[in-house]
């Protein structure tokens, strides 16, 4: 599968060359939600995972990151494919197959794990600039109104142009990355070795990882900024390639993260507890600049995260109670969708400011919580994408589906295996 | 099983669906699945009910006319699903569920609106009839099945009860292909328009069940109605209500039909509303109820304009939009003197079209044709079928006005004459 991937993404490359710049514009024009979505997924919280994993584990982790990929594409493109051919997004078509029960609920749980990530995000902000010297007091509520503002006064596409210009702020880990001259050729080994010791610790982490890269809103967030994008049955094959696109820069940045703690942090036997910790343990090992530029990313990210979350809540919770949503109206135009939006940023950045806030066990049932809604939602998905009355020709094929059958059993057992220990 | 229920007229879809369906010797056969409807002016009628059975794979159909009953359970007239086909869809018909619940309801512009959460039924003698559409909160937490809880809550709480947010049928068009259901009228004249108006289909209830239905409406709404009713069916709509309901109702009639609906009711029942009307409106009714119905005196109404001969056209105009929404007959204006004496006639036409300084006496019609309180209905239907005018002012034996006929009110007394 991954051959065949990489011959595709192969394949398409050397159609662009071929056919010149004009279709490379073209592919520009239609990019946008895959690349978006896949990069939110190095969130805060991301960021914290992947640091984690390089500080206490070193580069025996970051084999994941290949497998992780994979399965981003094969669940990422399917969404593309059903907000393409349907019109609809995800919940919209959940509700109209499955009913207001479930929809109901399932919206409820969606509403409090992504709350519990905004959360995150916003704890981000606060400690990358806590870094840069700068109060949360003064921070949070300044990068709440920036994402409010953007959002409320924007229209899809300039939203678009600013989250796309937030992917390419992700750089700034490539650079650090290459800023501590690491040794190339073993990580090259530990890239393509599967390495997994059955410690809880690093399963823990594995487990960790993969819930942070493949999270229940993205499914949703994917699939209605596509139908908000107005990409048609023609032009899937450029919303195919912006879902690939997107999966493979974002594991590109988390191996440059996981690498870069691993080289530094990990063979000095530092020992760290958030992104904020990393960030700063890099200042005397790989230089202030690599130091500043993680901080900056992490700040990047989370800011992103910040507003793409609470679209994401949004659009979803919209789609699935049927009322207008999408960024090309005005507030008065559809007030629950950005009703909804405003409140979720108020609520996330309103209680990181609230004094003695447990963050830690925010972050972590938050997490649980994205756990337990993950099979659902892709069992869910699955039920969708085979339905020809919604589908018609573009239903999966046998061989797509083996491959995302397995993909997904592999997935909720993982989600299972994390919700149940979380309990015991 | 003889227990007295309260009529159950109006049913909502997710009621309905789940039901265990019992046959006529007191055996399961199923569980609702789905309704199936014709879409029929005005309200589209349940056909059938799809269900799945023990005995064979594929649902199958039941028809409308096997259902007894559905209080409780749903009683059928059959006792095995063997002769029963599978789902066979006829042209014209829906799945209620399949089709319509859960779908996107968007305005004229194609604006989201919300969902259709439920669906409510009228349950009349001839069948179930789809009424409303329900896009409310309330049928959401119905649907999911915590309505007695949040009930609960809400009541305990703050003593407030969260009402259902309805749109009639009639405003629904549903686009089969398209997925969604689409409204004829822009989203914000959706809190304008009136959910319940059933005047259609009232008529065919029986005496219970339009008591219920008419209970439940407000009271705008059931003065609406009650105009569009048949007399008879008037008189037992209001005779069922105590005297402060009906009032209310009444004074939201028209004067002619209000003195109508009060000479046909019983003296007493009369006179207790009439007390607890506004004074004002009791006042003009009681004038309109001292004559006979059938003479000019009972058709006619007091609700019209006049003016004296030397107001503009202008002023005119501006009083009319002022008042235009409360008169009963608009598309005359009456020239009257100081002493009522009735001098001229002008119509909403000619009032539109004159300059605006002109004086009314220079463009008003002084050969007015009038009818004396006293004159009888087929006079006054002479006079309208010779003038060819909508509506003839009533003078008394000195000329001075006192009020209209309107052809529609002189319809009212004819009409049940008619043919006999």
């Amino acid at each position: 599968m991954v051959g065949k991937m990489t011959e595709k993404i192969g394949h398409i490359a050397k159609d662009l060359f071929k056919k010149g710049f004009w279709k490379l514009g073209l592919f520009f024009a239609f990019i946008g939600p895959g690349i978006i979505t896949s990069n939110v997924d190095n969130d805060a919280g991301g960021i914290t995972t992947y640091s984690l994993a390089g500080a206490q584990y070193g580069l025996s982790l970051i084999w994941i990151l290949i497998p992780i990929t994979v399965a981003l594409i094969i669940i990422q493109e399917m969404c593309a494919r059903m907000g393409v051919v349907s019109g609809k997004g995800l919940s919209d078509l959940i509700r109209e197959r499955f009913g207001a029960k479930i929809t109901f609920y399932l919206m409820i749980i969606l509403l409090l794990a992504n709350l519990g990530n905004t959360l995150c995000e916003f704890a981000g902000i606060a400690a990358s600039m806590e870094i840069f010297g700068v109060s949360k007091y003064i921070s949070v509520p300044t990068g709440a109104f920036f994402v409010w503002w953007l959002v409320v006064k924007g229209n899809y596409k300039s939203v678009e142009k600013a989250f796309l210009l937030a992917c390419v702020f992700y750089l700034s880990y490539v650079i650090s990355g290459f800023l501590v001259n690491p040794n190339w050729s073993e990580i090259k080994t530990a890239a393509i070795t599967p390495n997994l010791q059955f410690d809880s610790g690093m399963l823990t982490m594995a487990i960790g990882i993969i819930g942070t890269t493949i999270a229940p809103w993205m499914q949703f967030y994917l699939q209605s900024s596509i139908v908000d994008k107005g990409l048609k049955a023609e032009s899937y094959k450029y919303a195919r390639m912006d879902v690939i696109f997107g999966s493979i820069t974002v594991n590109v940045v988390a191996f440059f993260i996981i690498m870069l703690c691993a080289v530094t942090l990990f063979q000095n036997g530092l020992k760290i507890e958030t992104a904020k910790d990393a960030a700063l343990a890099l200042a005397p090992l790989a230089g202030s600049y690599a130091s500043l530029l993680f901080a900056f990313g992490l700040l990047n990210a989370s800011l992103f995260a910040a507003s793409i979350l609470p679209l994401s809540t949004a659009y979803t919770i919209c789609e699935a109670f049927g009322w207008e949503a999408s960024l090309n109206t005005k507030f008065i135009e559809a007030p629950q969708f950005y009703g909804l939006y405003s409140l979720m940023i108020f609520l996330g950045a309103g209680i990181i400011l609230l004094p003695n806030v447990p963050l830690i066990a925010i972050m972590y049932y938050s997490q649980v919580i994205n756990g337990i809604l993950l099979p659902f939602v892709l069992i869910f998905m699955l039920l969708l994408i085979n339905d020809k009355r919604i589908m018609g020709n573009f239903v999966n094929s046998r061989l797509m589906n083996i491959v995302s059958w397995a993909t997904v059993v592999i997935l909720n057992g993982l989600s299972v295996a994390m919700v149940v220990s979380a309990f015991f | 099983m003889a227990i007295n229920h309260e009529p159950q007229v109006f049913l909502f879809l997710s009621r309905i669906l789940g039901k265990k369906i019992v046959g006529a010797e007191g055996k399961v056969l199923g569980r609702v699945y789905d309704l199936t409807a014709e879409f029929v002016e005005p309200y589209p009628v349940v056909t059938g009910l799809v269900f799945s059975s023990a005995q064979k794979r594929n649902p199958v159909f039941l028809p409308w006319k096997d259902v007894v009953d559905l209080a409780r359970d749903v009683s059928v007239a059959i006792n095995s699903t063997r002769e029963l086909s599978t789902l066979n869809l006829r042209q014209g018909e829906l799945l209620l569920r399949e089709d319509l619940l859960d779908k996107q309801v968007v305005d004229t512009d194609g604006a989201k609106i919300r969902r259709v959460n439920d669906l409510q039924f009228l349950k009349t003698s001839h069948g179930l009839h789809l009424v409303h559409v329900d896009v409310g909160f309330r049928g959401l937490i119905r649907r999911v099945g915590l309505i007695k809880p949040f009930d609960a809550i809400l009541q305990s709480l703050f003593d407030y009860k969260l009402p259902n947010q309805l749109i009639s049928w009639k405003f629904v068009q549903p686009l089969h292909s398209l997925d969604l259901l689409r409204l004829n009228i822009t989203q914000n004249r959706l809190g304008q328009i009136h959910p319940a108006d059933l005047a259609d289909i009232l008529e065919d209830l029986d005496i219970r069940q339009r008591g219920a239905v008419f209970k439940a409406l407000d009271v705008e709404t059931a003065a609406e109605t009650l105009e569009e009713t048949d007399p008879k069916i008037q008189v037992s709509l209001i005779n069922d209500l105590n005297t402060a309901e009906a009032s209310d109702i009444i004074e939201e009639m028209s004067l002619s039909e209000a003195a109508d609906l009060l000479g046909d009711l019983p003296k007493a029942k009369a006179e207790g509303i009439l007390k607890e009307m506004e004074k004002e409106i009791a006042d003009d009714v009681k004038e309109l109820l001292t004559h006979p119905e059938r003479e000019a005196g009972g058709m006619m109404t007091t609700s019209y304009l006049s003016f004296r001969p030397s107001t503009t056209v202008g002023e005119a105009l501006e009083k009319f939009r002022q008042e235009a929404e409360d008169i009963d007959l608009v598309y005359y204006v009456y020239v009257t003197d100081e002493e009522d004496l009735l001098l001229g006639v002008i119509s909403l036409r000619d009032l539109i079209l004159a300059d605006a300084d002109k004086r009314l006496e220079e463009i008003m019609d002084d050969r007015v044709i009038s009818v004396k309180l006293d004159d009888k209905d087929d006079t006054i239907a002479e006079h309208f079928a010779k003038y060819a005018v909508t509506a003839i002012p009533v003078v008394d034996e000195n000329d001075r006005m006192q009020g209209t006929i309107l052809f529609r009110n002189l319809l009212d007394v004819v009409a049940p004459h008619l043919g006999k």
